[in-house]
């Protein structure tokens, strides 16, 4: 299954790419897709970049281009005055009338897929190796992203040997207040469980929490992401806002920590590895890391 | 009656301004067109045959990008606009907007169980997945007004007090509804969710287009012919029916009108509030209650209210757009409370 699956991108993204390489390689480059634009960027090719969506956060560059708004919400006019050769985007790109007019005026719009696995990954990276004319370059990323999650899998592993996998909560606030709490089907929960913890969140999507249900969870780890704080503040901020926090275990001991929202958005990025890594030893604090 | 602005002037001067609110909405966009170059394209979308460097992409984004854009501001801003004058002489309250009969929120409700919904089942048939937003708000307003108008009768009468407040009840009910759509939506359903209630001229296409400018035409036409009626109904129910009005009809047809043209409006753009409340106001701010004058003087000052308020949602953050519904409320209500403070003089 898995190795059919990645048959069936590596041979779209083949076809696609005899398509665009008929003509010269793109150089002007819109995207709407933070993990797409941050790829890009990896990739080198950061300067073909005229404009980014509102989803584009990473790296801290790329803030300084043209915003061509939320990548749903795009308009075409706005776009076409960018000059591009080529729009990229997740399937979560539109409206689709607007990609109509895109590509009604001769701007190529390539569509990735937002899947957070690995097959997914490696489609995109080869069509945007295409798209770049370096598929040798993009190949050898993908092989050492691969290394890196299968290397984290392994401390994972070790990891989960010798302990019991902590419950956690992932919170998702806007400057303490109010924040969501991370249910089933979503990235964060993806992200949890890959580290190896266990989410003790049961309910679907991202939903606002009772304050009872929490303190009765009581999870050993909270993990925190927050749109418009970082680091102490933002930790200080969810305290104040929300005092029952205090009560629970992992406050306590001190386990309250901190992950950068941007992850929860669009796919695999860049910086994935490293922040499972670092999730990982914040969950299990007495397990060494590998390496 | 002394009025600020005769009739006669007051149209020279609406069509006027509209004449150039369609000018500016052609001429300008992102996409900085020389001036002769989109009078050539605009030739050659006439069918004139004019050879020249770059004029195709210019013919492709007149034809296929602002064109339809404008026509679609037009038509949403008219028919609001006028749904607005309709539900003001209905209700005979100057606060009444097409919302009062419940199309609004109809739509919205229907909205909602299109963009959460429509993401739950997921692939839906070719055919029908773009338009089922369109055609689940267009039923939705429709739906709720109809229940709206049947609550409101009685013994073959409609009250229209019964009627007002069956609309609120119902509004309230279909915004719960909403709230419940709200919180079962994921992130990005929510954000579609959120950006249709702001409204968006974005996207324009033919395609979308002919059923709102057949709808608003017909209503656009329709509506004048009932202003002698719609002035007799200022005086009261009982007045005009003795001025041997037909009420109860009128009253149908109002109704009627209103869910037809507003409930195509938010199909196509989404929810743009303002216009159907403030416009008739800023009309009869103008030129007086004479419904013969404020239907028809109605219809363009909401037309080019919205293509002035277009213009800044495509140009302000440009290559992004804001969402019309914002900017409507934006530019018009300073406006309009000038006129207010103006008039107590």
């Amino acid at each position: 299954m898995r190795l059919s699956l990645r048959l069936i991108t590596l041979c779209a993204g083949l076809m696609i790419t005899h398509a665009s390489l008929a003509g010269e390689l793109p150089q002007r480059w819109v995207s709407a897709g933070g993990a797409l634009s941050e790829w890009v960027s990896v990739l080198g090719a950061e300067s073909k970049l005229v404009g980014v969506d509102t989803t584009s956060q990473h790296p801290e560059s790329l803030k300084s281009l043209p915003s061509v708004g939320y990548q749903r919400q795009l308009s075409a006019e706005g776009i076409l005055s960018l000059k591009p050769d080529v729009l990229i985007g997740t399937e979560e790109m539109g409206p689709p009338p607007v990609l109509a007019q895109i590509r009604g005026a001769g701007v190529a719009v390539e569509m990735f897929s937002a899947q957070a696995d690995l097959a997914s990954l490696e489609g995109t990276l080869q069509h945007l190796g295409l798209l770049l004319g370096d598929e040798e370059q993009a190949a050898k990323v993908f092989k050492s992203y691969q290394q890196q999650l299968e290397q984290h899998q392994q401390q994972v592993k070790s990891a989960q040997a010798g302990h019991k996998a902590p419950g956690v909560l992932l919170l998702l606030g806007h400057a303490g207040g109010k924040p969501l709490i991370a249910g089933k089907d979503t990235a964060a929960d993806w992200l949890l469980t890959q580290a190896g913890g266990h989410n003790l969140a049961t309910h679907k999507g991202y939903k606002p929490f009772s304050v009872e249900a929490l303190a009765g969870l009581n999870p050993e780890v909270l993990v925190f992401a927050d749109r418009s704080l970082t680091g102490e503040a933002a930790r200080q901020a969810l305290m104040k806002e929300n005092p029952i926090l205090m009560s629970i275990r992992a406050a306590k001991n001190g386990r309250v920590y901190e992950l950068d929202p941007t992850l929860l958005v669009g796919g695999l990025g860049p910086r994935l590895p490293a922040s499972l890594k670092q999730l990982t030893t914040e969950f299990y604090p007495t397990v060494p890391a590998s390496q | 009656m002394k009025t600020l602005v005769k009739p006669r002037s007051l149209f020279i001067g609406l069509s006027a301004l509209c004449l150039l609110s369609i000018w500016l909405s052609l001429a300008l966009g992102p996409v900085s067109l020389p001036l002769f170059d989109t009078l050539r394209a605009a030739l050659r979308l006439l069918g004139v045959p004019i050879q020249g460097d770059g004029l195709e992409q210019a013919e492709l984004i007149l034809g296929q990008i602002r064109l339809p854009r404008t026509l679609l501001g037009l038509a949403v801003g008219g028919v609001l606009a006028l749904s607005g004058v309709a539900m003001q002489g209905l209700f005979r309250n100057p606060l009444a907007d097409p919302g009062l009969v419940g199309v609004s929120s109809g739509a919205a409700l229907g909205a909602a169980i299109a963009i959460v919904g429509g993401a739950a089942f997921g692939g839906l048939p070719e055919f029908i997945g773009p338009y089922l937003l369109s055609v689940c708000a267009f039923l939705g307003g429709l739906g709720v007004t109809a229940l709206v108008y049947r609550l409101g009768r009685r013994n073959g009468q409609t009250n229209v007090a019964v009627m007002l407040l069956a609309g609120i009840a119902l509004t309230a009910l279909a915004g719960s509804a909403v709230g419940l759509f709200t919180y079962l939506a994921d992130d990005a359903t929510l954000r579609t969710l959120t950006f249709w209630n702001l409204g968006s001229l974005n996207g324009a296409s033919y395609a979308r287009l002919w059923p709102l400018l057949i709808v608003t035409v017909g209503v656009a036409l329709w509506l004048p012919r009932r202003a002698n009626a719609l002035n007799a109904l200022l005086l009261g129910e009982s007045e005009a029916n003795h001025l041997g009005i037909d009420v109860e009809g009128l009253k149908r047809e109002l109704v009627f009108c209103t869910a037809l043209g507003v409930g195509a409006a938010v199909a196509a753009a989404g929810m743009i509030g303002f216009i159907g409340l403030v416009v008739p106001h800023l009309v009869r701010l103008l030129a007086g209650p004479d419904h013969r004058v404020l239907l028809p003087a109605s219809v363009l000052a909401g037309a080019t209210l919205l293509l002035f308020a277009d213009l800044v949602a495509r140009l302000a953050l440009a290559p992004a757009e804001l969402p019309i519904g914002i900017v409507t409320a934006f530019l018009g209500a300073p406006f309009f409370l000038f006129l207010l403070l103006r008039g107590r003089h």
